[in-house]
């Protein structure tokens, strides 16, 4: 993503006039501020830099009235799976729970997006400007806004920018990430959802490829044999970027910090730990998520008390998709093949307590098999 | 009956009159908002004198992927 001078980041086109939806729209009905002074000082008085959010209805609402109030209860605008996640870690109120609260509000809350952050602007975590001049894009452009902030794992695997991998299968025919993850589900339906994974309208491979199962369908019965055992990452995903460890504070002019150790890769198959009749798989890929016990240390010691209650190693739905890959080229490939999977040994001494439920257990890795498809 | 066709036609045509959006572009066009956001000149010089008075908004201690 190319940078923007200061000036072209607030850089609006006359052009914006001529549109027909929101050019009539004056510039202070929206952002405030005195449109009739002079001095930009006095004028930005009580401006909005993004008047959608935190409320999507005060701008939008007028117009875009259904999807600027389910938009609230999106998890793009609730962050709903950090607080669940902490807060389990944390699990206590009090003293604790506001310093931990506090210390969110300084560092994860700053990643939440809005109306205007997908469709005006880059958003504002990765330093925002206009998408283009002021226009307002029906479609959010997928570099400068979606993998803007889902870069380091999610986009970087996409596009096949971490070396020794390719760009996923999708990439390569094109696809922009709203080709699987509609405007309908991140907009919201009007529910709140505690994580992407509950969230009915997310999108699934079996939307697409509703063929596999069938009868005359290539490979049919590696996958009927594997439905509802393994998910399809297991068997079509690259290695792709785990994340360690994450201390945040303040420095010495209260300006908010994050650090976190070197990112490493690896591809690690673990049991499913949010296994449910919609997500039946037995194995899923796990990626371990930047967390330590000691993250808001900054803010209070042992904060995250009840750190072991969430594992480390998170489901994961890489997005490096392939048709063949190194672990489904045969049978044995990956049954039998121990180093595929999330062992006890792989995981960090302190972390094993949290992560029992997604290691597997030697006796449960499939056996080798001596008999092979067609 | 001879009078409907004129009146349909007199309905036709006023809809033709009617702005279809309450668009007044050309007056904001004047605003102070628009002379600025409009001049990339004027936008330099500006930011131009945020950044020589405005602290940093990032910290440097941060390290590693986000």
């Amino acid at each position: 993503m190319e940078p923007l001078a200061p000036h072209e980041k607030i850089f609006v086109d006359m052009d914006i006039l001529d549109d027909e939806n929101h050019g009539g729209i004056a510039c202070h009905e929206c952002h405030g501020g005195n449109p009739d002074d002079p001095n930009w000082k006095t004028a930005h008085k009580g401006v909005k830099r993004d008047p959608t959010y935190p409320d999507a209805t005060a701008a939008c609402g007028d117009c875009h009235d259904e999807i600027s109030e389910h938009y609230q209860k999106s998890l793009h605008a609730t962050l709903k799976p950090y607080e669940s996640v902490i807060g389990k870690r944390c699990n206590s109120k009090g003293v604790i729970g506001e310093k931990v609260e506090g210390a969110m509000g300084a560092h994860c809350s700053q990643c939440h997006s809005s109306c205007g952050q997908c469709h005006i602007s880059r958003p504002d975590s990765v330093g925002g400007g206009f998408l283009e001049s002021h226009f307002f894009k029906r479609k959010p452009p997928m570099q400068e806004v979606c993998t803007a902030c889902h870069g380091s794992r999610i986009g970087k695997e996409y596009l096949g920018e971490h070396e020794g991998t390719s760009p996923s299968v999708h990439r390569q025919k094109y696809m922009s990430c709203d080709k699987c993850h509609t405007g309908e589900e991140m907009h919201g339906d009007g529910k709140e959802y505690a994580n992407r994974f509950e969230v009915e309208n997310r999108p699934s491979c079996v939307d697409c490829h509703e063929s596999i199962y069938d009868k005359k369908a290539k490979n049919v019965i590696t996958h009927r044999i594997h439905k509802d055992k393994t998910s399809c990452h297991v068997c079509h995903s690259q290695p792709y970027n785990n994340c360690a460890s994450c201390h945040v504070g303040k420095d010495k002019n209260g300006l908010a910090f994050y650090k976190t150790k070197a990112s490493w890769f690896t591809f690690k198959i673990g049991l499913n730990p949010l296994r449910s009749e919609k997500r039946p798989e037995k194995f899923v890929t796990l990626r371990h998520v930047p967390v330590h016990s000691e993250t808001f240390d900054f803010y209070m010691k042992d904060a995250l008390k009840n750190f072991n209650a969430v594992p480390t190693w998170k489901v994961a739905t890489p997005h490096n998709i392939q048709l063949k890959t190194p672990q489904n080229a045969s049978c044995n490939a990956c049954h039998g093949n121990e180093s595929l999977f999330l062992l006890d040994k792989d995981v960090e001494g302190k972390e094993k307590a949290a992560n029992k439920g997604v290691i597997v257990p030697a006796n449960l890795i499939p056996r080798e098999q001596k008999w092979q498809p067609k | 009956m001879n009078y409907v066709r004129p009146i349909i036609l007199v309905i036709v045509f006023s809809l033709f009159l009617i702005p279809t959006f309450p668009y007044t572009g050309q007056a904001y066009e004047d605003t102070q908002c628009f002379q600025c956001h409009t001049s990339a000149k004027k936008l330099i010089e500006i930011t131009r004198e945020i950044a020589e008075t405005r602290p940093a908004q990032q910290s440097s201690e941060t390290e590693g992927e986000g």
